[in-house]
């Protein structure tokens, strides 16, 4: 069985991504983040999910120990929301407070075919939003995955390691083909797996 | 997948390990404090006493529903009409915080009194996630106070039994299905009841007006669903802005509150959709809370916010 934790960082949704990889039968459970690395490495994790939260990361808050586990973690890592913009950051990105914030439905339009966490996944879908801040320079070692009208920085991944940063929020009913997103990263997460 | 059989299986048990003594359960009648009931009545038999509180912010015959409900299950029970110790507590308040507290706190004091009458140590609510996710800690930020949760005082002598701590209200009604309860498809409705439904001061007058709009929401909404006009929504209601606008009723001038008519699409409430209500209904619930309510309203609106931004209730 993958083992995938989701990372605390105070969000609305941190229980709802709980749910899901639960539903995908992944063992699952929520570690706040202020847990060392050491700590959540112990029990043989196979991925994290960097849960969003109410830290303004554009206006510089910290997000517990999500760094450490950013410079430390080998398996793949996928951020949400405040967990996203803080991967961009701590990646040397820029992330700043929204030009047009952007609460409840938008459409995200993908700008690749053939990455593996939006397999199944059409061009253009729904998707949930609440944020007040975003990503607004890639860092040089990510590529960019999606956009939306306003935030053109709605997914991302890294270009060498397994990391992954969505503005959006795949966790909620209302996101179309969230509980897919999350099927292919269980999936990627399984092939990480050794 | 939740699995609601093994649910079941694996609650009782750990119940029993839990409770020791004598509990009590606060029974609103709603989904979630009956399916509370219910598996504790299982747990520790008629050790359990189920406690409902007339806040004087129910739903239109709302007391007698619930009485018959735990007349149904079989349950001890006590029934106490705490309506004027409501109305006066929240004299005055304004605030939606503030409400939700004092409710939360009342709600404690009277089961702290049961509890030393009937000699209980454990207090059993319904609580579920979203109440907690809400509610804030120190991770997360407050975005409502729930009366089982945040709206609870510092210090209290019960301990608190919550079975459904990790649940989703599709999940609780799941587990109601499974239990066979006729509540199990029933929309949900806050603890704090009414008082919540009406911005700013709760008052008995205001309450009366807002209760009688839940009423027509919900029999208008219910019929046009039974007759295949709309998909049934997660949660219908009414909510009583005490704003005055100016009116004409037969020539004269009228200067009434405006109700909204609120109503959600979800699956967990966590996010939500409003419902689009046909405007044929729309119309038949204007005309009805017009002509129902004549002094008090003279203004409806249609609330079309989805949740996040907004939330499901108002307050």
């Amino acid at each position: 069985m993958v083992r995938i934790y989701v990372i605390d960082n105070g969000g609305q949704w941190t229980h709802r991504e709980w749910r899901t990889l639960r539903d995908l039968d992944v063992d699952t459970k929520i570690v706040p983040n202020t847990a060392s690395f050491e700590e959540i490495i112990k029990d043989n994790v196979d991925g994290l999910v960097l849960s969003g939260g109410a830290p303004r990361i554009g206006l510089d808050s910290n997000l517990g120990n999500c760094g450490e586990y950013l410079e430390k973690s080998v398996f793949p890592i996928l951020g949400i929301c405040a967990g996203h913009q803080f991967m961009a950051r701590f990646f040397g990105g820029k992330v700043q407070p929204s030009k047009i914030p952007e609460f409840g439905k938008i459409e995200l339009m993908l700008l690749t075919e053939d990455n593996v966490l939006f397999e199944g996944v059409p061009k253009k879908s729904i998707v949930w939003e609440s944020h007040n801040d975003e990503v607004t320079v890639l860092p040089d070692s990510f590529e960019r995955l999606g956009e939306s009208e306003n935030c053109k920085i709605q997914a991302m991944k890294h270009k060498k390691k397994p990391f992954y940063g969505l503005q959006f929020h795949p966790e909620v009913e209302h996101t179309e083909y969230g509980e897919q997103i999350f099927k292919n990263f269980v999936n990627i997460c399984e092939k990480y797996l050794v | 997948m939740f699995d609601a059989k093994k649910f079941i299986r694996e609650t009782i048990p750990k119940l029993q390990d839990e409770i020791k003594g004598k509990a009590l359960v606060a029974f609103s009648g709603g989904v979630d404090s009956t399916v509370c009931a219910v598996l504790v009545n299982k747990a520790i038999g008629d050790r359990l006493v189920a406690v409902h509180v007339d806040t004087g912010y129910m739903r239109k015959n709302e007391p007698e529903n619930v009485k018959k409900t735990m007349d149904e299950l079989g349950l001890n029970y006590c029934f106490i009409d705490a309506k004027d110790e409501y109305y006066k507590a929240l004299k005055g308040v304004e605030d939606p915080e503030k409400k939700r507290k004092i409710i939360g706190e009342k709600f404690i004091r009277i089961f702290e009194k049961v509890a030393e009458k009937e000699n209980v140590e454990y207090l059993v609510q319904g609580t579920i996630a979203p109440d907690w996710i809400e509610s804030g800690d120190t991770l997360r930020d407050t975005i409502k106070s729930h009366h089982n949760v945040g709206g609870l005082p510092s210090e209290m002598k019960l301990k608190l039994v919550e079975p459904l701590r990790d649940l989703y209200k599709d999940e609780v009604r799941k587990v109601a299905r499974e239990l066979g309860l006729k509540v199990s498809e029933r929309q949900p409705f806050p603890g704090p009841g009414l008082a919540i439904r009406i911005t700013g001061e709760a008052t008995p007058e205001r309450t009366e007006v807002v209760r009688e709009a839940c009423d027509i929401v919900e029999k208008e909404i219910e019929n046009a669903v039974k007759k295949g006009l709309m998909e049934r929504p997660w949660q219908y209601f009414a909510v009583l802005i005490p704003v005055k606008t100016v009116g004409v009723h037969g020539d004269k001038r009228a200067y009434g509150y405006t109700i909204a008519i609120r109503a959600v699409q979800s699956v967990d409430a966590m996010t939500c959709a409003y419902s689009d209500i046909p405007h044929k209904i729309l119309d038949n619930i204007s005309t009805r809370i017009a002509n129902t309510l004549r002094d008090k309203v003279n203004r409806i609106v249609y609330d079309v916010t989805s949740k996040p931004p907004g939330t499901v209730e108002w307050e």
